[in-house]
C-alpha cells in the first residue's frame, strides 16, 4: 500500500465534498411534503462572495450567512483551502483538466490578476445596487448549470436508454433493466423530466468553462473566479505558508504542477493568495525541499495588481448600474405582464438586488414552472426565476422555493401566508375560451382552481350555435378578490397553444403599485 | 405474456359490447343468491364500516381469490389532506387493502393519475401511509403504460387508458363522493378519469357521454364509495372545512351505475339527476332505479 500523500488525501476530500454537493443537489426535490429534510443550500450559505455582494446591494443579511464568515475566517488562517479541497467546480475543473495529459503552456504570466479585476467590478456594481455576482460565483454557477442543464440532460439520456430497452421488451434484459431503472428513479433520477428554457445555452456555457481546462488547467480558478479572488485577498496573510529549504536547486518541478500561478520562478516568490494549498509542489519536489507549515511574517510574492486596472474595473462595475437601469423595465411603476415572480418574492427592485441566480428555486419547483429569464426581465434580471404557468403552475400547498432561496429574494413564508400571496391574476380570453367562443362546454379552469372558495366561478347561460340551436352551458369568470395567480387554470386549460385563460403579473401582491383593484383584496399586500 | 392478456381482454370485451344488453341482467340473477346488490354501511370507524360492508356483500373472498393481483383505484386527484374530503379516505383504502390480503391476494397496487403533483397527492391524502401500513404497493403512474383502447362509444372512439387496469386480476374502484360543476357529482364513474392518459381535460366537452363510454370498457370487480366525509361545494378540489359533511358511510356494490345512483341520494339528488348515470342505465351498463335493487343498510 502506498503512503497517503497529501495530494492523495486532498483528492479524497475533494471527492467527498463533490459527493456531498451532488447529494444535496439531488435532495433539492419534493418528496410529497413541504420539507426537504436536508440543508440543500449549504454550499451557498458558506459562500462569502454571495454574502458580501448581497449585503452591499440589498443591505440585508439572510439566515445562515454567518456560515460564510466561518469560511472567510478559515481562509484568513489557512489560505484558499476551499478552492483546492472543497469547491465542487474546482474539483470538476481538476477532472476536466486531467483529460489532457500534457500540461498546456500557460497563456501569460499576468492573467491571474484578471479575476481580481472581475471581483472589483462585481463589488462596485453591488455597492451601487446591482447584484450580478451570482452570474459568475462558482457555487451559483455550478448549481444553476446542474439544475437547468446537466441534470435534465442526464435524466433525458438515461430515461431514453431505459425506455428503448422497455420498448424492445426483451426476455431477461428488459426486466433487469426495469429493476435498475426503478432503483435509479428512487435514488438519483428526478421524479419527472425537468425542462428548462435556455437549458442548452446554460449547459454550453458550463461545458465551455470545463473546456477552458484544455487551454490551461483550472483556467477558471486561476484567471476568472471572483470567489477565488475574494478568498485570495483574504488569504494574503494566512499563517499556513509554504517554505522552501536550502536543498532547492531550482529545478522548476513545482512550478509545473502548481494548480494556480502561485509558484513563479524564484523560490521565495510564492504567492499566498494564489495558492490553492493543493500540496502538489510538496509531493513532487525531488529534494523534498518544499513544506507547508504555520509561520509568521509576510509572504514575499505579492499580487502586484495594476492600480489603473483596478480603478477601471471599479468604474466599469459602477457604470454598469445606470446602463442597466435605463431599461424601461426599471422605470418606476413599470409592470411587465410576464414577470410573474415566485411566491414570497420581494418587490422587483429589491428582488433583483438579492437574487443570485443559483437556480435552487427552479430546481426545487415541484411543477417545473419556475424558469430562468434571458432578457425578459432586462439584462439586470438575467437568469432570474419567473413562473411560466403553461409549463407548471404554483402548487397551492408548496413553499419550497422560499425555503431554498439563499438570499431571501424569495422569502420563506409560512404556508398560510404563502397561500394568500397573489402572483398576479388570471384573465380569460373570450375569443379562445370554448364556452364563450365555441358554444362548447368546458369547466376545467374552475375545476382545477385551488382556492378554498374557487376564484373562478361559472355563470349558467344559454348560447346559440351556428344552426341557432340553444345550448345551455357554463361560462367561467375570474373573481379578482380571490384569484392568487397560481396558474393552475392556465396550465390545465385544454385550449392548446395559447391558452384561453392566462395569468399576468397584474395584481401581484408584492408591489402596491401593481394592484388592479382600488380596494385591495384581503390577504397580504406584502412589502 | 401481459401483452397477450391485454389483446385477449380487448377481444373479449369487444365481443361483449357487440352483444345485446341482456348480459348484465343475467349476471345479476346469478349474483342475487350471493348477497344484496348494494350495501350501505354506517359507522364511526371507517375500517370497521368497510369490513362490515364487505361482509354483508358476501365477504371479500367472493371477489378476491388466492394469488390475485388487485388494483385499488382511489380518487387522489388533489393535493389535500383527508379532512377536506377531496380525496378518498385513507382508512377506507387501508381497510380494503387488508381485506384483499386476507382473501389471499398476492399483491395490492394503489394508484391514480393525479391532477396536482402526484408526490404531494399521495402523501397529503394519507393514502401513501395507509397503503404502506396495509402492505399495499403505492405506485406512481408510468407514462409508458397507457395504451390506446378501442371504446367505440358515443363520445370516445378510443382513448389511452392505463394498461394495468386491464391486466390485473381484480379491480376495485374506491371513489369519494364530491360535487363537480359539470357532472354535478363525482362518484364511481367519474373516478375512471384517473386512469385516462392523453389530453383528458378535452373530454369535458362531452363529459357525461365520455364517462359512460369509459365504463363500457372498464368493469371493476367491485365499487366501494367512500362517503365517510363528502364534499358538498367547491368540488372537486375543496379546501374549506365548511363544505365538508361527515356521513360515516360506505356504499359497496358490484354494479357501478347502481353505486353512483345511490351516491346521488347522499346529496339529496336522484340518480336520474346525473346525466351520466341516466345515460349509463339507458345503455344497459347498470341499474339506476334503486327500487329494483336489493339494498342492505347496516349500522356498525
Amino acid at each position: 500500500m502506498s503512503e497517503l500523500t497529501l495530494t492523495r488525501a486532498r483528492r479524497i476530500v475533494q471527492g467527498l465534498f463533490l459527493v456531498l454537493f451532488l447529494f444535496l443537489f439531488i435532495q433539492t426535490e419534493s418528496k410529497g411534503t413541504d420539507e426537504l429534510g436536508w440543508p440543500v443550500k449549504l454550499f451557498l450559505d458558506f459562500d462569502p462572495l454571495i454574502f458580501l455582494t448581497t449585503f452591499l446591494s440589498s443591505h440585508r443579511v439572510e439566515g445562515l450567512f454567518w456560515l460564510s464568515l466561518i469560511l472567510a475566517g478559515l481562509t484568513v488562517l489557512l489560505g484558499r483551502v476551499f478552492c483546492g479541497w472543497v469547491c465542487p467546480l474546482g474539483t470538476l475543473n481538476n477532472l476536466a483538466g486531467s483529460l489532457r495529459r500534457k500540461r498546456p503552456k500557460p497563456p501569460g504570466p499576468g492573467w491571474f490578476r484578471v479575476k481580481y479585476y472581475i471581483l472589483a467590478g462585481l463589488l462596485a456594481s453591488s455597492l451601487f445596487g446591482v447584484q450580478l455576482a451570482g452570474v459568475l460565483d462558482p457555487i451559483s454557477l455550478t448549481i444553476r448549470s446542474f439544475s437547468l442543464a446537466l441534470y435534465p440532460a442526464a435524466s433525458y439520456a438515461v430515461t431514453s436508454l431505459f425506455d428503448a430497452i422497455y420498448r424492445l421488451d426483451l426476455p431477461f434484459v428488459t426486466p433487469a433493466s426495469e429493476a435498475v431503472y426503478g432503483l435509479l428513479k428512487k435514488t438519483v433520477l428526478p421524479f419527472q423530466q425537468p425542462w428548462f428554457a435556455q437549458g442548452t445555452f446554460i449547459g454550453l456555457l458550463f461545458l465551455g468553462v470545463l473546456a477552458l481546462n484544455l487551454v490551461q488547467r483550472r483556467f477558471w480558478c486561476r484567471f476568472l473566479c471572483p470567489l477565488g479572488a475574494l478568498l485570495g485577498l483574504l488569504s494574503r496573510y494566512s499563517v499556513l505558508r509554504r517554505s522552501v529549504s536550502e536543498e532547492c536547486d531550482a529545478c522548476g518541478a513545482c512550478a509545473g504542477v502548481c494548480q494556480a500561478d502561485a509558484v513563479p520562478a524564484g523560490k521565495d516568490k510564492w504567492r499566498a493568495s494564489e495558492c490553492l494549498v493543493c500540496n502538489n509542489c510538496d509531493d513532487v519536489c525531488p529534494k523534498n525541499a518544499v513544506s507547508f507549515g504555520l509561520m509568521k511574517g509576510r509572504p514575499r510574492g505579492g499580487l502586484d495588481l495594476v492600480r489603473r486596472n483596478v480603478t477601471a474595473s471599479v468604474f466599469a462595475g459602477a457604470f454598469a448600474v445606470p446602463l442597466l437601469r435605463i431599461s424601461p423595465l426599471a422605470r418606476p411603476r413599470m409592470s411587465d405582464a410576464k414577470i410573474i415572480r415566485p411566491p414570497g418574492s420581494l418587490g422587483e427592485a429589491a428582488f433583483l438586488q438579492s437574487c443570485v441566480r443559483c437556480g435552487e428555486c427552479m430546481k426545487v419547483c415541484i411543477t417545473g414552472g419556475l424558469q430562468p429569464t434571458l432578457l425578459e426581465a432586462g439584462l439586470e434580471g438575467l437568469w432570474t426565476p419567473v413562473l411560466v404557468p403553461r409549463i407548471g403552475y404554483c402548487e397551492f400547498g408548496c413553499t419550497l422555493c422560499g425555503q431554498v432561496c439563499p438570499t431571501g429574494a424569495i422569502r420563506k413564508l409560512p404556508l398560510e401566508q404563502k397561500q394568500q400571496v397573489r402572483l398576479g391574476h388570471a384573465a380569460i380570453d373570450k375569443g379562445r375560451c370554448l364556452p364563450f367562443a365555441h358554444a362548447t362546454p368546458c369547466i376545467v379552469c374552475e375545476e382545477t382552481c385551488p382556492t378554498p372558495k374557487k376564484a373562478i366561478w361559472l355563470e349558467e347561460v344559454s348560447v346559440k350555435d351556428r344552426e341557432g340551436r340553444s345550448i345551455r352551458l357554463q361560462q367561467p369568470h375570474v373573481d379578482l378578490t380571490m384569484c392568487i395567480g397560481c396558474g393552475a387554470c392556465e396550465k390545465h386549460c385544454p385550449v392548446v397553444g395559447r391558452p384561453a385563460i392566462a395569468v399576468t403579473s397584474a395584481g401581484e401582491s408584492r408591489t402596491e403599485e401593481h394592484q388592479l383593484l382600488l380596494q385591495a383584496p384581503a390577504g397580504s399586500p406584502d412589502k | 405474456m401481459k401483452r397477450r392478456d391485454f389483446l385477449k381482454w380487448t377481444a373479449v370485451s369487444s365481443a361483449g359490447l357487440a352483444m345485446p344488453c341482456g348480459l348484465p341482467a343475467l349476471g345479476r340473477i346469478a349474483q342475487a343468491a350471493q348477497g344484496p346488490d348494494l350495501v350501505v354501511a354506517k359507522g364511526a370507524s371507517a375500517p370497521q364500516t368497510v369490513r362490515a360492508a364487505l361482509d354483508a356483500l358476501g365477504g371479500m373472498k367472493r371477489f378476491v381469490s388466492k394469488g390475485d393481483v388487485v388494483i385499488l383505484k382511489p380518487n387522489i386527484g388533489w393535493d389535500r389532506t383527508p379532512q377536506y374530503a377531496a380525496t378518498t379516505n385513507p382508512d377506507v383504502v387501508g381497510a380494503l387493502s387488508k381485506l384483499c390480503y386476507e382473501s389471499g391476494a398476492k399483491k395490492v397496487r394503489v394508484f391514480d393519475n393525479t391532477v396536482n403533483d402526484a408526490r404531494r397527492c399521495y402523501r397529503q391524502s394519507g393514502i401513501a401511509d395507509a397503503a404502506a401500513a396495509a402492505g399495499a404497493e403505492m405506485v406512481y403512474m408510468d407514462s409508458r403504460k397507457y395504451r390506446d383502447v378501442r371504446i367505440n362509444g358515443t363520445a370516445l372512439k378510443s382513448w389511452p387508458l392505463y394498461g394495468e387496469i386491464f391486466e390485473a386480476d381484480k379491480v376495485i374502484n374506491v371513489p369519494i363522493a364530491k360535487t363537480h360543476s359539470l357532472s354535478k357529482l363525482t362518484l364511481g364513474m367519474k373516478n375512471w378519469m384517473g386512469v385516462m392518459g392523453g389530453v383528458r381535460f378535452r373530454v369535458h366537452q362531452r363529459l357525461d357521454e365520455s364517462l359512460v363510454d369509459l365504463i363500457r370498457v372498464i368493469k371493476p370487480t367491485l365499487t366501494v364509495l367512500d362517503a365517510v366525509r363528502i364534499l358538498t361545494a367547491n368540488g372537486p378540489t375543496g379546501g374549506d372545512l365548511g363544505d365538508v359533511k361527515r356521513l360515516d358511510t360506505v356504499v359497496a356494490g358490484t354494479d357501478q351505475v347502481a353505486v353512483d345512483a345511490f351516491g346521488a341520494t347522499l346529496f339529496g339528488m336522484k340518480g336520474s339527476d346525473l346525466e351520466h348515470v341516466k345515460l349509463a342505465a339507458k345503455a344497459g351498463l347498470g341499474v339506476m332505479d334503486l327500487s329494483k335493487l336489493q339494498i342492505r343498510r347496516i349500522g356498525v
